[in-house]
Protein backbone atom coordinates (compact mmCIF):
# COMPACT_ATOMS: atom_id res chain seq x y z
CA UNK A 1 0.00 0.00 0.00
CA UNK A 2 1.08 3.29 -1.01
CA UNK A 3 1.85 6.34 1.94
CA UNK A 4 -0.28 9.74 1.45
CA UNK A 5 1.07 12.06 -1.15
CA UNK A 6 1.26 15.71 0.04
CA UNK A 7 0.09 18.05 -3.48
CA UNK A 8 -3.71 17.72 -2.77
CA UNK A 9 -5.58 20.72 -1.31
CA UNK A 10 -9.16 20.87 0.38
CA UNK A 11 -12.55 19.49 -1.93
CA UNK A 12 -13.77 23.18 -3.08
CA UNK A 13 -17.25 22.69 -4.53
CA UNK A 14 -17.91 26.01 -6.14
CA UNK A 15 -19.65 24.16 -9.05
CA UNK A 16 -23.16 23.93 -8.47
CA UNK A 17 -24.75 20.35 -7.19
CA UNK A 18 -27.07 21.37 -10.68
CA UNK A 19 -26.80 20.02 -14.55
CA UNK A 20 -24.79 21.82 -16.30
CA UNK A 21 -22.93 21.57 -20.35
CA UNK A 22 -19.91 20.69 -22.44
CA UNK A 23 -19.39 23.81 -24.21
CA UNK A 24 -18.41 23.26 -27.75
CA UNK A 25 -17.24 25.94 -30.70
CA UNK A 26 -20.40 25.53 -32.40
CA UNK A 27 -21.87 27.06 -29.33
CA UNK A 28 -19.68 29.91 -28.38
CA UNK A 29 -21.75 32.74 -30.28
CA UNK A 30 -25.22 31.34 -29.24
CA UNK A 31 -23.94 31.47 -25.52
CA UNK A 32 -22.16 35.07 -25.64
CA UNK A 33 -25.42 36.45 -27.41
CA UNK A 34 -28.14 34.92 -25.53
CA UNK A 35 -26.64 34.21 -22.08
CA UNK A 36 -28.60 31.31 -21.66
CA UNK A 37 -29.68 30.04 -18.18
CA UNK A 38 -27.44 27.74 -17.67
CA UNK A 39 -25.88 26.62 -13.83
CA UNK A 40 -22.27 26.39 -15.34
CA UNK A 41 -20.02 25.12 -18.41
CA UNK A 42 -17.88 22.63 -18.93
CA UNK A 43 -14.28 22.99 -21.55
CA UNK A 44 -11.28 21.17 -22.76
CA UNK A 45 -8.76 23.56 -22.08
CA UNK A 46 -6.55 22.31 -24.45
CA UNK A 47 -8.20 24.16 -26.77
CA UNK A 48 -8.34 27.24 -25.63
CA UNK A 49 -4.65 27.50 -24.38
CA UNK A 50 -2.58 30.81 -25.45
CA UNK A 51 -4.39 34.45 -25.78
CA UNK A 52 -6.22 33.35 -29.33
CA UNK A 53 -9.88 34.23 -30.06
CA UNK A 54 -11.40 31.35 -28.62
CA UNK A 55 -9.59 32.18 -25.26
CA UNK A 56 -10.84 35.67 -25.65
CA UNK A 57 -14.59 33.94 -25.76
CA UNK A 58 -13.91 32.15 -22.75
CA UNK A 59 -13.43 34.89 -20.88
CA UNK A 60 -16.29 36.16 -21.52
CA UNK A 61 -18.37 33.71 -20.81
CA UNK A 62 -16.51 33.26 -17.66
CA UNK A 63 -17.24 36.34 -16.78
CA UNK A 64 -21.28 34.83 -16.72
CA UNK A 65 -20.74 31.62 -15.59
CA UNK A 66 -19.07 29.01 -13.45
CA UNK A 67 -17.06 27.05 -15.39
CA UNK A 68 -15.18 23.82 -14.94
CA UNK A 69 -11.90 22.61 -16.98
CA UNK A 70 -12.01 19.37 -18.49
CA UNK A 71 -8.24 18.09 -19.18
CA UNK A 72 -8.03 15.75 -21.89
CA UNK A 73 -4.35 15.88 -22.73
CA UNK A 74 -2.53 15.64 -19.24
CA UNK A 75 -1.63 11.65 -19.49
CA UNK A 76 -1.77 11.27 -15.85
CA UNK A 77 -0.95 7.59 -16.01
CA UNK A 78 1.95 8.01 -18.36
CA UNK A 79 4.94 6.12 -16.99
CA UNK A 80 7.26 8.47 -18.42
CA UNK A 81 5.80 11.08 -16.52
CA UNK A 82 4.05 14.64 -17.16
CA UNK A 83 4.67 16.97 -20.02
CA UNK A 84 6.07 19.53 -17.72
CA UNK A 85 5.24 22.32 -20.12
CA UNK A 86 2.06 21.44 -21.28
CA UNK A 87 1.06 21.42 -16.98
CA UNK A 88 2.75 24.37 -16.91
CA UNK A 89 0.05 25.68 -19.72
CA UNK A 90 -2.92 24.60 -18.32
CA UNK A 91 -1.83 25.69 -14.09
CA UNK A 92 -1.56 29.08 -16.52
CA UNK A 93 -4.95 28.85 -17.95
CA UNK A 94 -6.43 27.35 -15.17
CA UNK A 95 -5.02 30.30 -12.78
CA UNK A 96 -6.42 32.98 -15.65
CA UNK A 97 -10.27 31.36 -15.63
CA UNK A 98 -10.41 30.40 -12.14
CA UNK A 99 -12.62 27.34 -12.82
CA UNK A 100 -14.93 25.50 -9.80
CA UNK A 101 -13.31 21.96 -10.81
CA UNK A 102 -10.50 20.74 -13.01
CA UNK A 103 -10.64 16.82 -13.80
CA UNK A 104 -8.50 14.42 -16.66
CA UNK A 105 -9.12 10.94 -16.52
CA UNK A 106 -7.55 7.58 -15.47
CA UNK A 107 -5.84 6.77 -18.64
CA UNK A 108 -2.62 7.87 -20.43
CA UNK A 109 -1.52 9.57 -24.18
CA UNK A 110 2.05 10.09 -24.03
CA UNK A 111 4.86 7.59 -24.62
CA UNK A 112 8.22 7.42 -26.31
CA UNK A 113 8.07 11.04 -27.03
CA UNK A 114 4.42 10.91 -28.66
CA UNK A 115 0.84 12.25 -28.15
CA UNK A 116 -1.97 9.98 -28.89
CA UNK A 117 -4.65 12.07 -28.69
CA UNK A 118 -7.41 9.22 -27.46
CA UNK A 119 -7.48 7.87 -23.62
CA UNK A 120 -5.78 4.67 -23.72
CA UNK A 121 -6.12 2.30 -21.09
CA UNK A 122 -4.20 1.35 -18.07
CA UNK A 123 -3.25 -2.27 -16.30
CA UNK A 124 -4.69 -1.99 -13.46
CA UNK A 125 -1.21 -3.02 -11.24
CA UNK A 126 0.29 -1.74 -8.41
CA UNK A 127 2.89 0.00 -10.84
CA UNK A 128 0.67 2.11 -12.64
CA UNK A 129 -1.23 3.02 -9.51
CA UNK A 130 2.49 4.51 -8.20
CA UNK A 131 3.09 6.26 -11.56
CA UNK A 132 -0.61 8.01 -11.40
CA UNK A 133 -1.05 8.58 -7.76
CA UNK A 134 2.73 10.44 -8.39
CA UNK A 135 1.22 11.84 -11.66
CA UNK A 136 -1.61 13.37 -10.04
CA UNK A 137 0.05 14.76 -6.79
CA UNK A 138 2.43 16.56 -9.14
CA UNK A 139 -0.53 17.60 -11.27
CA UNK A 140 -2.04 18.76 -7.75
CA UNK A 141 1.25 20.69 -6.45
CA UNK A 142 1.16 22.29 -9.64
CA UNK A 143 -2.26 23.53 -10.13
CA UNK A 144 -2.00 24.03 -5.79
CA UNK A 145 -5.77 22.75 -5.79
CA UNK A 146 -7.23 19.16 -6.02
CA UNK A 147 -8.37 17.61 -9.13
CA UNK A 148 -10.93 14.72 -10.45
CA UNK A 149 -9.88 11.42 -11.92
CA UNK A 150 -13.07 10.12 -14.50
CA UNK A 151 -13.13 6.50 -14.92
CA UNK A 152 -12.41 6.22 -18.61
CA UNK A 153 -14.78 4.55 -21.33
CA UNK A 154 -12.76 0.93 -21.63
CA UNK A 155 -12.43 -1.47 -24.78
CA UNK A 156 -10.46 -3.72 -23.56
CA UNK A 157 -9.32 -5.03 -19.84
CA UNK A 158 -5.53 -6.86 -19.27
CA UNK A 159 -5.37 -10.27 -18.68
CA UNK A 160 -2.75 -9.45 -15.28
CA UNK A 161 -3.95 -6.55 -13.46
CA UNK A 162 -4.10 -7.08 -10.15
CA UNK A 163 -6.75 -4.67 -9.29
CA UNK A 164 -10.02 -3.94 -9.95
CA UNK A 165 -10.75 -0.24 -12.02
CA UNK A 166 -12.71 0.56 -9.01
CA UNK A 167 -9.96 -0.83 -5.91
CA UNK A 168 -7.33 1.55 -8.36
CA UNK A 169 -9.76 4.38 -8.31
CA UNK A 170 -10.40 3.78 -4.15
CA UNK A 171 -6.76 3.77 -3.90
CA UNK A 172 -5.55 6.55 -5.84
CA UNK A 173 -8.18 8.75 -3.95
CA UNK A 174 -6.62 7.65 -0.46
CA UNK A 175 -2.80 8.14 -1.10
CA UNK A 176 -3.38 10.93 -3.81
CA UNK A 177 -6.21 13.22 -2.51
CA UNK A 178 -7.93 13.59 -5.15
CA UNK A 179 -11.43 13.26 -6.74
CA UNK A 180 -13.47 11.62 -9.16
CA UNK A 181 -15.28 12.28 -11.78
CA UNK A 182 -17.92 9.39 -12.35
CA UNK A 183 -18.83 8.98 -15.68
CA UNK A 184 -22.25 6.76 -15.71
CA UNK A 185 -22.26 6.49 -19.56
CA UNK A 186 -18.59 5.35 -19.43
CA UNK A 187 -19.57 2.44 -16.83
CA UNK A 188 -22.39 1.29 -19.14
CA UNK A 189 -19.83 1.21 -22.29
CA UNK A 190 -16.87 -0.27 -20.32
CA UNK A 191 -19.10 -3.01 -18.81
CA UNK A 192 -21.08 -3.79 -22.28
CA UNK A 193 -17.82 -4.22 -23.92
CA UNK A 194 -15.66 -6.05 -20.76
CA UNK A 195 -18.98 -8.41 -20.48
CA UNK A 196 -19.73 -7.19 -17.02
CA UNK A 197 -23.25 -5.77 -15.67
CA UNK A 198 -23.52 -1.88 -15.51
CA UNK A 199 -25.38 -2.20 -12.27
CA UNK A 200 -22.47 -3.90 -10.75
CA UNK A 201 -19.71 -2.53 -12.45
CA UNK A 202 -21.27 0.95 -10.79
CA UNK A 203 -21.66 -0.36 -7.54
CA UNK A 204 -18.00 -1.51 -7.09
CA UNK A 205 -16.84 1.95 -8.17
CA UNK A 206 -19.78 3.33 -4.96
CA UNK A 207 -18.28 0.82 -2.65
CA UNK A 208 -14.81 1.47 -3.21
CA UNK A 209 -14.60 5.29 -3.26
CA UNK A 210 -15.77 7.45 -0.62
CA UNK A 211 -19.34 9.33 -1.49
CA UNK A 212 -17.03 13.03 -0.83
CA UNK A 213 -14.65 12.08 -3.56
CA UNK A 214 -17.24 12.22 -5.90
CA UNK A 215 -17.19 15.66 -6.96
CA UNK A 216 -18.72 15.77 -10.26
CA UNK A 217 -21.19 13.41 -12.82
CA UNK A 218 -20.91 12.92 -16.49
CA UNK A 219 -23.76 12.18 -18.67
CA UNK A 220 -23.42 11.14 -22.63
CA UNK A 221 -24.71 9.00 -25.52
CA UNK A 222 -22.58 6.25 -26.54
CA UNK A 223 -22.84 4.36 -30.17
CA UNK A 224 -23.69 0.92 -30.38
CA UNK A 225 -22.33 -1.38 -33.00
CA UNK A 226 -22.84 -5.13 -33.63
CA UNK A 227 -19.64 -7.02 -34.78
CA UNK A 228 -19.64 -9.80 -37.42
CA UNK A 229 -18.72 -11.87 -34.55
CA UNK A 230 -21.94 -11.90 -32.91
CA UNK A 231 -20.37 -9.42 -30.44
CA UNK A 232 -21.97 -5.69 -29.26
CA UNK A 233 -19.42 -2.82 -29.80
CA UNK A 234 -19.99 0.19 -27.30
CA UNK A 235 -18.17 3.17 -28.82
CA UNK A 236 -18.11 6.57 -26.28
CA UNK A 237 -18.94 8.77 -29.00
CA UNK A 238 -20.65 11.64 -27.05
CA UNK A 239 -22.87 11.68 -30.10
CA UNK A 240 -26.24 10.80 -29.31
CA UNK A 241 -28.67 11.44 -26.48
CA UNK A 242 -28.15 10.19 -23.24
CA UNK A 243 -29.40 6.52 -23.41
CA UNK A 244 -32.21 5.06 -20.87
CA UNK A 245 -29.58 2.67 -19.02
CA UNK A 246 -27.52 5.63 -18.62
CA UNK A 247 -30.44 7.23 -17.01
CA UNK A 248 -31.36 4.58 -14.65
CA UNK A 249 -27.78 4.43 -13.19
CA UNK A 250 -27.57 8.30 -13.34
CA UNK A 251 -31.05 7.65 -10.77
CA UNK A 252 -29.08 4.58 -8.23
CA UNK A 253 -25.72 7.30 -8.12
CA UNK A 254 -28.34 10.57 -6.84
CA UNK A 255 -30.40 8.49 -4.66
CA UNK A 256 -26.86 6.81 -2.89
CA UNK A 257 -24.31 9.68 -3.20
CA UNK A 258 -27.16 12.91 -3.34
CA UNK A 259 -27.01 15.50 -5.90
CA UNK A 260 -23.94 16.17 -7.72
CA UNK A 261 -22.41 18.76 -10.50
CA UNK A 262 -23.86 17.04 -13.33
CA UNK A 263 -22.17 17.56 -17.21
CA UNK A 264 -24.25 17.18 -20.30
CA UNK A 265 -21.31 16.17 -22.86
CA UNK A 266 -21.70 15.91 -26.67
CA UNK A 267 -18.96 15.97 -28.89
CA UNK A 268 -19.62 14.40 -32.60
CA UNK A 269 -22.35 14.91 -34.19
CA UNK A 270 -23.34 18.46 -32.23
CA UNK A 271 -26.41 19.21 -31.99
CA UNK A 272 -28.49 23.01 -31.89
CA UNK A 273 -27.80 23.74 -28.18
CA UNK A 274 -31.70 23.15 -27.41
CA UNK A 275 -30.93 19.59 -28.16
CA UNK A 276 -28.63 20.18 -24.80
CA UNK A 277 -30.81 22.00 -22.89
CA UNK A 278 -33.32 19.76 -23.05
CA UNK A 279 -31.16 17.07 -22.30
CA UNK A 280 -29.97 19.29 -19.47
CA UNK A 281 -33.79 19.99 -18.02
CA UNK A 282 -33.92 15.80 -18.31
CA UNK A 283 -30.32 15.52 -15.45
CA UNK A 284 -31.47 18.52 -13.38
CA UNK A 285 -35.25 16.63 -13.08
CA UNK A 286 -33.48 13.59 -11.82
CA UNK A 287 -31.30 16.14 -9.24
CA UNK A 288 -33.92 17.71 -8.31
CA UNK A 289 -36.43 14.60 -7.02
CA UNK A 290 -33.59 13.62 -5.19
CA UNK A 291 -33.21 17.09 -3.29
CA UNK A 292 -36.37 17.20 -2.66
CA UNK A 293 -36.97 13.84 -1.02
CA UNK A 294 -37.44 14.09 2.58
CA UNK A 295 -34.78 11.79 3.97
CA UNK A 296 -31.62 13.71 2.09
CA UNK A 297 -33.56 17.09 2.91
CA UNK A 298 -33.31 16.15 6.15
CA UNK A 299 -29.54 14.54 5.92
CA UNK A 300 -28.66 17.93 4.18
CA UNK B 1 3.12 -8.10 -16.44
CA UNK B 2 5.97 -6.12 -18.09
CA UNK B 3 6.90 -3.04 -17.41
CA UNK B 4 4.50 -0.14 -18.01
CA UNK B 5 6.78 1.57 -20.24
CA UNK B 6 7.26 -1.07 -22.34
CA UNK B 7 3.61 -1.46 -22.33
CA UNK B 8 2.70 2.02 -23.46
CA UNK B 9 5.23 2.31 -26.02
CA UNK B 10 4.51 -0.88 -27.65
CA UNK B 11 0.93 0.08 -27.68
CA UNK B 12 1.74 3.56 -29.07
CA UNK B 13 3.38 1.81 -31.97
CA UNK B 14 0.92 -0.96 -32.41
CA UNK B 15 -1.82 2.35 -32.67
CA UNK B 16 0.04 4.26 -35.17
CA UNK B 17 1.35 1.32 -37.46
CA UNK B 18 -0.88 -1.26 -37.33
CA UNK B 19 1.16 -4.24 -35.22
CA UNK B 20 -0.35 -5.82 -32.27
CA UNK B 21 2.39 -7.95 -31.48
CA UNK B 22 4.51 -7.74 -28.16
CA UNK B 23 0.96 -6.72 -26.58
CA UNK B 24 0.49 -7.86 -23.43
CA UNK B 25 -2.56 -10.58 -23.09
CA UNK B 26 -6.09 -8.77 -22.30
CA UNK B 27 -9.04 -10.30 -20.51
CA UNK B 28 -11.57 -12.48 -22.01
CA UNK B 29 -14.34 -10.45 -23.38
CA UNK B 30 -17.16 -10.01 -25.53
CA UNK B 31 -15.25 -7.57 -27.60
CA UNK B 32 -12.27 -9.17 -29.06
CA UNK B 33 -8.43 -7.78 -28.64
CA UNK B 34 -8.48 -7.03 -32.08
CA UNK B 35 -11.89 -4.94 -32.47
CA UNK B 36 -10.48 -3.11 -29.15
CA UNK B 37 -7.61 -2.09 -30.34
CA UNK B 38 -9.03 -0.87 -33.48
CA UNK B 39 -11.37 1.23 -31.74
CA UNK B 40 -8.61 2.65 -29.69
CA UNK B 41 -6.42 2.94 -33.34
CA UNK B 42 -9.53 4.79 -34.92
CA UNK B 43 -10.10 7.06 -32.63
CA UNK B 44 -6.41 8.33 -32.44
CA UNK B 45 -6.27 8.45 -36.53
CA UNK B 46 -9.57 10.27 -36.83
CA UNK B 47 -9.20 13.04 -33.76
CA UNK B 48 -5.68 13.74 -35.48
CA UNK B 49 -7.27 13.61 -39.33
CA UNK B 50 -10.18 16.23 -37.53
CA UNK B 51 -7.08 17.74 -35.46
CA UNK B 52 -5.60 18.90 -38.96
CA UNK B 53 -8.85 19.56 -41.22
CA UNK B 54 -9.92 22.19 -38.56
CA UNK B 55 -6.20 24.01 -39.15
CA UNK B 56 -6.08 23.27 -42.65
CA UNK B 57 -10.12 23.71 -43.99
CA UNK B 58 -8.96 25.18 -47.50
CA UNK B 59 -6.66 22.05 -48.06
CA UNK B 60 -9.83 20.41 -47.07
CA UNK B 61 -12.09 21.66 -49.64
CA UNK B 62 -9.78 21.19 -52.51
CA UNK B 63 -9.16 18.11 -51.68
CA UNK B 64 -12.32 16.40 -50.24
CA UNK B 65 -13.31 14.72 -46.77
CA UNK B 66 -11.73 11.29 -47.96
CA UNK B 67 -9.01 12.06 -49.48
CA UNK B 68 -8.34 14.59 -46.64
CA UNK B 69 -8.71 11.51 -44.02
CA UNK B 70 -5.96 9.87 -46.34
CA UNK B 71 -3.31 12.41 -46.35
CA UNK B 72 -4.03 13.46 -42.79
CA UNK B 73 -3.73 9.60 -41.42
CA UNK B 74 -0.83 9.27 -43.67
CA UNK B 75 1.02 12.13 -41.97
CA UNK B 76 -0.03 11.81 -38.61
CA UNK B 77 2.23 8.13 -38.87
CA UNK B 78 4.87 9.78 -40.40
CA UNK B 79 4.59 12.74 -38.10
CA UNK B 80 2.88 12.10 -34.73
CA UNK B 81 2.19 14.68 -32.43
CA UNK B 82 4.50 15.38 -29.69
CA UNK B 83 2.62 17.89 -27.52
CA UNK B 84 -1.24 17.57 -25.94
CA UNK B 85 -2.20 20.81 -27.76
CA UNK B 86 -3.21 19.73 -31.32
CA UNK B 87 -4.44 22.75 -32.73
CA UNK B 88 -0.22 23.27 -32.72
CA UNK B 89 -0.14 20.36 -34.53
CA UNK B 90 0.53 20.21 -38.32
CA UNK B 91 2.92 22.90 -39.09
CA UNK B 92 5.03 20.57 -41.02
CA UNK B 93 1.94 18.83 -43.18
CA UNK B 94 2.99 21.59 -46.00
CA UNK B 95 5.65 19.91 -46.74
CA UNK B 96 4.53 16.38 -46.04
CA UNK B 97 1.31 17.37 -48.69
CA UNK B 98 4.21 18.72 -51.30
CA UNK B 99 6.00 15.14 -51.31
CA UNK B 100 2.88 13.36 -50.95
CA UNK B 101 2.71 11.06 -54.04
CA UNK B 102 -0.97 10.98 -54.30
CA UNK B 103 -1.25 15.27 -54.36
CA UNK B 104 1.83 15.49 -56.84
CA UNK B 105 -0.63 16.71 -59.44
CA UNK B 106 -1.83 19.26 -57.32
CA UNK B 107 1.02 21.78 -57.44
CA UNK B 108 -0.07 24.56 -55.41
CA UNK B 109 -1.34 22.31 -52.50
CA UNK B 110 1.84 22.83 -50.37
CA UNK B 111 1.28 26.48 -50.58
CA UNK B 112 -2.58 26.61 -50.04
CA UNK B 113 -1.99 24.30 -46.78
CA UNK B 114 1.33 27.51 -45.63
CA UNK B 115 -1.57 29.52 -46.09
CA UNK B 116 -3.93 27.72 -43.93
CA UNK B 117 -1.26 27.26 -41.31
CA UNK B 118 -1.02 31.10 -41.30
CA UNK B 119 -4.35 31.88 -40.95
CA UNK B 120 -4.64 29.35 -37.81
CA UNK B 121 -1.81 30.56 -36.09
CA UNK B 122 -2.90 34.22 -36.30
CA UNK B 123 -6.24 33.34 -34.88
CA UNK B 124 -4.05 31.71 -31.83
CA UNK B 125 -2.27 35.32 -31.08
CA UNK B 126 -3.14 38.06 -28.67
CA UNK B 127 -5.63 40.67 -30.28
CA UNK B 128 -2.95 43.17 -29.77
CA UNK B 129 1.05 43.38 -29.23
CA UNK B 130 3.79 43.65 -31.00
CA UNK B 131 5.97 41.32 -32.60
CA UNK B 132 8.69 44.35 -33.97
CA UNK B 133 9.60 47.73 -33.56
CA UNK B 134 11.31 49.39 -36.65
CA UNK B 135 13.17 52.85 -36.54
CA UNK B 136 12.27 54.33 -39.90
CA UNK B 137 13.92 57.65 -38.85
CA UNK B 138 15.15 59.03 -35.47
CA UNK B 139 11.50 60.06 -34.78
CA UNK B 140 9.27 57.70 -36.92
CA UNK B 141 8.58 54.31 -35.60
CA UNK B 142 6.80 51.49 -37.48
CA UNK B 143 5.24 48.38 -35.07
CA UNK B 144 4.17 45.66 -36.81
CA UNK B 145 1.25 43.32 -35.48
CA UNK B 146 2.63 40.32 -33.09
CA UNK B 147 -0.05 38.17 -35.02
CA UNK B 148 1.41 39.24 -38.10
CA UNK B 149 2.98 36.54 -40.67
CA UNK B 150 4.38 37.40 -44.02
CA UNK B 151 4.13 34.10 -46.63
CA UNK B 152 6.05 33.60 -49.31
CA UNK B 153 4.28 31.85 -51.91
CA UNK B 154 4.72 30.37 -55.10
CA UNK B 155 1.11 30.66 -56.25
CA UNK B 156 -1.49 33.18 -55.65
CA UNK B 157 -3.40 31.02 -52.48
CA UNK B 158 -5.14 34.28 -51.24
CA UNK B 159 -7.15 34.19 -54.38
CA UNK B 160 -7.63 30.41 -54.32
CA UNK B 161 -8.65 30.47 -50.86
CA UNK B 162 -11.16 33.52 -51.58
CA UNK B 163 -12.64 31.49 -54.80
CA UNK B 164 -13.12 28.61 -52.55
CA UNK B 165 -15.02 30.06 -49.82
CA UNK B 166 -17.44 32.00 -52.29
CA UNK B 167 -17.90 28.29 -53.82
CA UNK B 168 -16.81 30.13 -57.41
CA UNK B 169 -15.83 27.41 -59.19
CA UNK B 170 -15.61 29.24 -62.69
CA UNK B 171 -13.30 31.69 -60.63
CA UNK B 172 -11.31 29.07 -59.58
CA UNK B 173 -10.83 27.48 -62.70
CA UNK B 174 -9.76 30.62 -64.30
CA UNK B 175 -7.01 31.15 -61.84
CA UNK B 176 -3.67 31.80 -63.52
CA UNK B 177 -1.73 28.95 -61.70
CA UNK B 178 2.14 29.49 -63.35
CA UNK B 179 4.83 29.75 -60.18
CA UNK B 180 5.60 32.75 -59.93
CA UNK B 181 6.72 34.50 -56.58
CA UNK B 182 3.99 35.95 -54.51
CA UNK B 183 3.78 37.35 -51.08
CA UNK B 184 0.98 37.28 -48.79
CA UNK B 185 0.50 39.02 -45.26
CA UNK B 186 -1.74 36.94 -42.80
CA UNK B 187 -2.98 38.72 -39.17
CA UNK B 188 -4.95 38.93 -36.37
CA UNK B 189 -7.61 41.60 -37.13
CA UNK B 190 -10.03 41.34 -34.29
CA UNK B 191 -11.86 37.62 -34.18
CA UNK B 192 -10.77 37.08 -37.64
CA UNK B 193 -7.89 36.57 -39.82
CA UNK B 194 -7.13 38.92 -42.14
CA UNK B 195 -5.52 37.89 -45.46
CA UNK B 196 -4.21 40.70 -47.99
CA UNK B 197 -2.09 39.86 -51.18
CA UNK B 198 1.30 42.20 -51.30
CA UNK B 199 3.61 43.40 -54.61
CA UNK B 200 6.78 41.86 -54.54
CA UNK B 201 8.10 44.88 -53.24
CA UNK B 202 6.07 45.27 -50.30
CA UNK B 203 6.83 41.71 -49.74
CA UNK B 204 10.88 42.18 -49.97
CA UNK B 205 10.77 44.73 -47.63
CA UNK B 206 8.48 42.92 -44.59
CA UNK B 207 10.13 39.58 -44.95
CA UNK B 208 13.64 41.50 -44.63
CA UNK B 209 11.90 43.17 -41.40
CA UNK B 210 10.52 40.27 -40.14
CA UNK B 211 14.18 38.54 -40.46
CA UNK B 212 15.65 41.25 -38.12
CA UNK B 213 16.80 43.78 -41.44
CA UNK B 214 17.82 47.29 -41.40
CA UNK B 215 15.16 49.85 -42.76
CA UNK B 216 17.74 50.72 -44.96
CA UNK B 217 18.48 46.76 -46.15
CA UNK B 218 15.03 45.59 -46.55
CA UNK B 219 14.23 49.01 -48.57
CA UNK B 220 17.14 47.72 -50.80
CA UNK B 221 16.02 44.36 -50.85
CA UNK B 222 12.50 45.61 -52.29
CA UNK B 223 14.71 47.71 -54.80
CA UNK B 224 15.45 44.48 -56.43
CA UNK B 225 12.01 43.38 -57.32
CA UNK B 226 11.74 47.73 -58.78
CA UNK B 227 12.46 51.18 -59.13
CA UNK B 228 13.57 52.96 -55.87
CA UNK B 229 10.25 55.33 -56.13
CA UNK B 230 8.28 52.02 -56.97
CA UNK B 231 9.53 50.34 -54.21
CA UNK B 232 8.59 53.21 -51.92
CA UNK B 233 5.11 53.50 -53.30
CA UNK B 234 4.86 50.17 -52.40
CA UNK B 235 6.07 49.99 -49.02
CA UNK B 236 4.41 53.34 -48.26
CA UNK B 237 0.43 52.01 -49.94
CA UNK B 238 0.54 48.25 -48.54
CA UNK B 239 3.07 48.37 -45.53
CA UNK B 240 2.47 51.63 -43.59
CA UNK B 241 -1.11 52.31 -44.40
CA UNK B 242 -1.99 49.01 -43.48
CA UNK B 243 -4.23 47.47 -40.39
CA UNK B 244 -1.30 45.41 -39.66
CA UNK B 245 1.16 48.16 -38.95
CA UNK B 246 1.35 51.68 -36.98
CA UNK B 247 3.19 54.35 -37.47
CA UNK B 248 3.98 56.58 -34.86
CA UNK B 249 5.86 59.70 -34.82
CA UNK B 250 7.49 61.43 -31.77
CA UNK B 251 7.86 65.04 -31.81
CA UNK B 252 11.55 66.08 -31.01
CA UNK B 253 12.38 68.45 -28.08
CA UNK B 254 12.98 71.51 -29.84
CA UNK B 255 9.20 71.29 -31.36
CA UNK B 256 7.75 70.64 -27.95
CA UNK B 257 6.03 73.89 -26.70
Amino acid sequence: MLPPLSGATRLEDPIPARAGIGLRFPHHDHVLAKRPDVAWFEVHPENYLGEGVVAGDLEMVRRDYPLSLHATGLSLGSADGLDLEHLSAIAAFSRRIQPGLVSDHLSWSAAGGLHLPDLLPLPFSEEALAVVARNVDQTQTVLGRQILIENPSAYLAFADSALTEAEFLGELVRVSGCGVLLDVNNIVVSAGNLGESPALRLGQLLDHVPPGAIGEIHLAGHAVRPLADGAVLRIDDHGSPVSPRVWSLFETVIARIGPRPTLIEWDTAIPAFDVLRAEEASAQSILDWRAETPAYAAAR
Amino acid sequence: MPPLADIQRRMARALLHGTDAGMPPTAAAPVSACAAFQVYRDTVLSALANALRLTFPTVDRLVGEAFFDQAACAYAREAPPRRARLVAYGETFPVFLEAYAPTQGLVYLGDVARLDWAIAQALLAPDHGVRRHVTIEETIFLALSVSLTILPVRFPVDVIRAALTDDDDRGLAAIDLTPRPHAVAVWRDGPMAAVQPLSQPAGLFLTAIQFGSTPEEALAAACTAASPQGALRAIQAEVFAARFAEITQIRSEEETP
